[in-house]
C-alpha cells in the first residue's frame, strides 16, 4: 500500500489546490460540474489518499464528465482510455513503431553502420498509448487518467490493469518497469454490464452516482445550456424526472436533459407545452417504445404533472 | 473545513490516530458480519481516509466510510444498516439521498439467511414433497415418464434409468446423483469472433511485432510474414429459471442445472425469478455444489410463490440485458409459461430480449407431456420470439437443451416454413447419438416429444408456425 500521506511535489500541488472537501466542491462548481457531498468526498479521497476511484451509475449521470471536470480543476490533461472488447496492451499501453524500426535496420544496412537491438527498442521507437502517457506525464500536477467503461473490456484486461492501479507502474519487457514520477489520478467508470473482478474493486474507492435532485438538476442544466430561461429549465427538469418515474426502458440521464433543454432553447421555446415536447421528444427519449409510453400517458400530463 | 493539513499534518494525525484504528476495525468487522466483503487493508484505508477528511458531520463520516468500504451498490444497504446501528440514524437532509432507495437495485445477497427457511436448498423441507411429487398429475407427465423409464431398448443401469426419469418424480438421493450426471453435459454456446487477435498461420492480419523479431535473424529482412487472426470465443450463456409454485417439482433439479452451467465457465450468468428477479451467478460460483445450492436458496426470497414472468423479464432487460449482458448471448429461460400477470407484458419483453440476444431457448418441462399444447398465456405470448422450445424435463431431455444452446445460428430468420419442422433436427442427429437410445413417443405430432421423437431436434420451428404465426 502507499504511504499515509503522499509527499513530493505533485502531492503538494494537489494539496494546495484541494485542501478540503468543500474547496473541491467549489472548484468543481467553478468548472460547471455540480457535485453532492458523497461524490465530492469520494473524489477528494481519491485525490488525496491517493487511490483510484471507480464510478458507477446509470448512463448519462456524468461519470465521464466527473473526470473531465477534475482535470479542469487540476488544470492538467485528461488522458482517456475508452475500453472495448478485446483491448490489449498494444492499444492501451504501448506499441513499438515497427515501420520505423524496419527503416532503421535497412538504413543501417546500407550505410554499413552497426545497429544493436537495444537501439531499436529505445524510447524513440515507442508509440505511447494512453496508459503510458498518463504515467509519463511530466507534472507538476498529476494527469487525470480516465479508464472509461472498463466493463466493456474483457477480464484479462482487468488483470493487466492491477499493477497500474495499485502502484502506478507498468512493465514493458524490453524496457523494464516504468514507474510514474507523478502518479496519475485514476478514474474508472463502469456501466455494470458485468461484475468487475474483486481484485480491481479492492484497489479502488467506489461511488455510485445517482440522479440528482430536481433542484440540483435545474442548476446543472442551466449551467450547461447558457441563456436558457429558468422557467424552461425547471419545466424540463420536472418533465425528465417524471419520465424517470414512468415505465420507460431507458430513463433519461442528465445528459439527455441538457440536450433537450439545448434543443428547446435553440427552437426559441419559452415555455414547455405539449406541442414543443412533441417536436423535441427525440432528443430526450431514444427508443420508439419509450416515446409511445410517454405519448400514451399524455404529453400535457408530462408538462404539468398532477393527474 | 478550515483546517489546513498542510500547515500541521502531524497534529491532525496524532489526535485522531489514538482512537481511529480500533473504531475502523470494529466497524469493518460489523460490516463483514453483515455480508459486506472486507479485506484486511480496508480498516487501515478507512483510518487513513478519516485523517484526511475531518468527519465534522455524521454525513461526512458516512460518505467517507462508504467510499472506502463499499465497492458495490448491492452492499450499500447493508452498509447503511450497520452505519445506522453504530452511529445512529444518519441525517437524510437533501433529497439526493432519498432517491437512493428508488434507483438502487434490490441487492440479492445481503438479507439475513434466517428469513428464508422455506427454500428448497434446505432439503429437509422439500423431501416429503419430492416423494409425493409423482402423485399429483400435472398435465399428465407422470404417466408419460413411466413410458420413458420402461423403454426396453435402454440399458438397465441406474444411470440410464435416472437419466430418463422426469425431474418431478425424483427421490432426494437421486437428485444428488443427478448432479454428477448433469455436470457431464457440455454446455457450449456458439462461437463468436472477438476483437482480440491471436497468432494464426493463415490469419488475415500481419503481426508486425513477430515479423520484425523474426526478421532480425535474417539481417533485418522480413522474409516470413507472421500473421494474426481474430480469436473466437464462446457466447455468453444467460439462464433465467422460474422458481414459482407451478415449477416447484423441477426447481431443485433445474437449480442444479444452473449450478453446472454457472460452473461451466466465466461466460455463464444465472438468475431465478418468481415474483422478482434474483441474480445467482455469484451464489452459484464455488467448488461445492451443495453449498452453492444453499447459498442460492437463501438468496432468492420468492421460492414457490406466484409467477410474474413479464415483470421478471422486464427487470432483466432493464437492469442487465440492455446494459450488455444479453447482447449476443444465448438466453435460456426455464419456465412453464404460467403467468399471473399480463401476458402482453411477456410478449413485449420477449420481443425486446429477442432483439438483444443471439438465441433464446425456452425450456418448458410441460412440453414433454403427450397432450401438450400451448395454453399457458405467458407461453403463447413468448413463443413467437423463441428460437427453440425444448422440454428438458429429464436428464435425457436436458441433453437436448444442451444441443439447443449450442445449435449453429440458423435462427429466427432461417427458420424453416410450416411443416418442415423436422428438417433441421436431422442435421443434428449424429451429435445426439448418446441420447438416442429411446423409442419415439406416440402421438408426438404437436409437441416436442420429450427428447425421443423423430423431430427431437430441439426446436419447434414447424410447430411454432402452426400455432403462433
Amino acid at each position: 500500500m502507499s504511504p499515509p500521506e503522499v509527499t513530493g511535489e505533485a502531492a503538494g500541488e494537489v494539496r494546495r489546490l484541494v485542501p478540503d472537501v468543500e474547496t473541491l466542491a467549489q472548484r468543481l462548481a467553478g468548472v460547471d460540474y455540480l457535485v453532492d457531498e458523497g461524490l465530492a468526498t469520494s473524489i477528494f479521497l481519491s485525490l488525496r489518499l491517493p487511490q483510484p476511484l471507480l464510478l458507477e451509475g446509470e448512463a448519462g449521470v456524468g461519470k465521464t464528465e466527473a473526470a473531465r471536470s477534475l482535470a479542469a480543476v487540476l488544470d492538467t490533461p485528461l488522458i482517456r482510455l475508452q475500453c472495448y472488447e478485446g483491448i490489449d496492451a498494444a492499444e492501451a499501453l504501448y506499441e513499438w513503431n515497427y515501420p520505423r524500426q524496419l527503416l532503421s535496420i535497412r538504413l543501417a544496412d546500407s550505410s554499413g553502420s552497426t545497429l544493436r537491438e537495444e537501439d531499436l527498442f529505445g524510447s524513440g521507437y515507442l508509440i505511447r498509448r494512453p496508459l503510458l502517457r498518463a504515467l509519463e506525464h511530466p507534472g507538476p500536477r498529476p494527469a487525470v487518467l480516465l479508464i472509461d467503461e472498463i466493463d466493456r473490456a474483457d477480464d484479462d484486461f482487468e488483470a493487466f490493469l492491477l499493477e497500474l492501479l495499485a502502484e502506478a507502474t507498468v512493465t514493458i519487457p524490453e524496457l523494464g518497469a516504468i514507474t510514474a514520477t507523478h502518479p496519475p489520478v485514476i478514474v474508472l467508470t463502469s456501466n455494470r454490464t458485468r461484475d468487475l473482478h474483486d481484485a480491481v474493486k479492492r484497489r479502488c474507492l467506489y461511488h455510485w452516482i445517482d440522479y440528482p435532485s430536481a433542484r440540483r438538476e435545474v442548476e446543472i442544466v442551466r449551467r450547461r445550456v447558457k441563456g436558457a430561461s429558468e422557467t424552461l429549465a425547471v419545466q424540463v427538469a420536472d418533465a425528465v424526472s417524471r419520465m424517470r418515474d414512468s415505465d420507460v426502458q431507458k430513463p433519461p440521464g442528465i445528459a439527455e436533459a441538457i440536450d433537450w433543454l439545448a434543443a428547446l432553447s435553440l427552437l426559441g421555446v419559452e415555455r414547455l407545452d405539449a406541442a414543443a415536447v412533441n417536436l423535441t421528444l427525440g432528443s430526450v427519449l431514444k427508443y420508439d417504445e419509450d416515446q409511445e409510453v410517454i405519448r400514451a400517458a399524455g404529453l400535457e400530463q408530462l408538462v404539468h404533472g398532477g393527474g | 473545513m478550515a483546517d489546513a493539513p498542510a500547515s500541521d499534518p502531524a497534529f491532525g494525525l496524532e489526535t485522531i490516530q489514538l482512537d481511529l484504528p480500533p473504531l475502523a476495525a470494529a466497524f469493518s468487522r460489523r460490516l463483514h458480519d453483515a455480508g459486506v466483503p472486507m479485506t484486511p487493508e480496508r480498516p487501515a484505508d478507512l483510518a487513513r481516509a478519516l485523517t484526511l477528511v475531518r468527519p465534522v458531520t455524521r454525513r461526512r463520516l458516512y460518505f467517507t466510510a462508504r467510499s472506502v468500504l463499499v465497492s458495490d451498490l448491492a452492499h450499500a444497504r447493508a452498509f447503511d444498516a450497520v452505519f445506522d446501528s453504530i452511529f445512529g440514524d444518519r441525517p437524510r437532509e437533501g433529497s439526493e439521498h432519498s432517491d437512493d432507495a428508488r434507483t438502487a437495485p434490490a441487492p440479492p445477497d445481503e438479507r439475513p439467511r434466517s428469513e428464508h427457511r422455506t427454500s428448497p436448498g434446505g432439503s429437509a423441507q422439500r423431501d416429503p414433497r419430492a416423494h409425493a411429487a409423482p402423485a399429483p398429475p400435472r398435465e399428465g407427465d407422470a404417466d408419460e415418464d413411466g413410458v420413458a423409464v420402461d423403454v426396453p431398448l435402454a440399458m438397465a443401469s441406474d444411470e440410464e434409468l435416472l437419466a430418463g426419469k422426469s425431474f418431478d418424480a425424483l427421490e432426494p438421493h437421486e437428485l444428488a446423483q443427478l448432479y454428477r450426471l448433469m455436470s457431464r453435459l457440455e454446455l457450449a454456446t456458439p462461437l463468436r469472433r472477438t476483437r482480440r487477435r491471436e497468432r494464426g498461420r493463415r490469419g488475415q492480419h500481419v503481426d508486425m511485432r513477430r515479423t520484425l523479431r523474426a526478421g532480425m535473424r535474417t539481417a533485418g529482412e522480413p522474409i516470413r510474414l507472421a500473421r494474426r487472426r481474430r480469436r473466437v470465443a464462446r457466447r455468453r450463456l444467460v439462464m433465467l429459471c422460474d422458481i414459482s409454485g407451478s415449477m416447484e417439482p423441477y426447481a431443485r433439479a433445474y437449480l442444479q442445472f444452473l449450478t453446472c452451467a454457472a460452473g461451466s465457465g466465466p461466460h455463464a450468468e444465472a438468475f431465478v425469478f418468481a415474483t422478482r428477479l434474483t441474480r445467482l451467478t455469484r451464489a452459484l460460483a464455488g467448488r461445492h455444489p451443495e453449498r452453492a445450492l444453499q447459498r442460492a436458496a437463501a438468496a432468492a426470497p420468492d421460492w414457490s410463490s406466484g409467477t410474474r414472468i413479464g415483470d421478471a423479464l422486464k427487470e432483466f432487460n432493464d437492469r442487465h440485458g440492455r446494459r450488455g449482458m444479453a447482447r449476443g448471448a444465448v438466453v435460456v429461460i426455464l419456465s412453464d409459461g404460467w403467468e399471473r400477470g399480463d401476458p402482453m407484458v411477456v410478449g413485449r419483453e420477449m420481443e425486446r430480449l429477442a432483439r438483444l440476444a443471439h438465441r433464446i431457448v425456452w425450456v418448458n418441462p410441460r412440453v414433454g407431456a403427450n397432450e401438450f399444447s400451448v395454453r399457458a398465456g405467458g407461453m403463447v405470448a413468448a413463443l413467437p420470439h423463441c428460437d427453440a422450445l425444448v422440454s428438458g424435463h429429464s436428464l435425457h431431455a436436458l441433453g437436448e437443451v444442451a444441443d439447443a444452446i449450442g445449435a449453429p445460428s440458423w435462427d429466427r430468420r432461417d427458420a424453416p416454413a410450416a411443416g418442415s419442422g423436422a428438417q433441421p433436427a436431422a442435421e443434428l442427429d449424429d451429435e445426439q447419438e448418446p441420447w438416442a437410445s429411446a423409442t419415439p413417443v406416440p402421438g408426438s405430432s404437436v409437441a416436442m416429444p420429450s427428447g425421443h421423437g423423430p423431430s427431437r431436434g430441439n426446436t419447434t420451428p414447424g410447430w411454432l408456425t402452426d400455432d403462433g404465426r
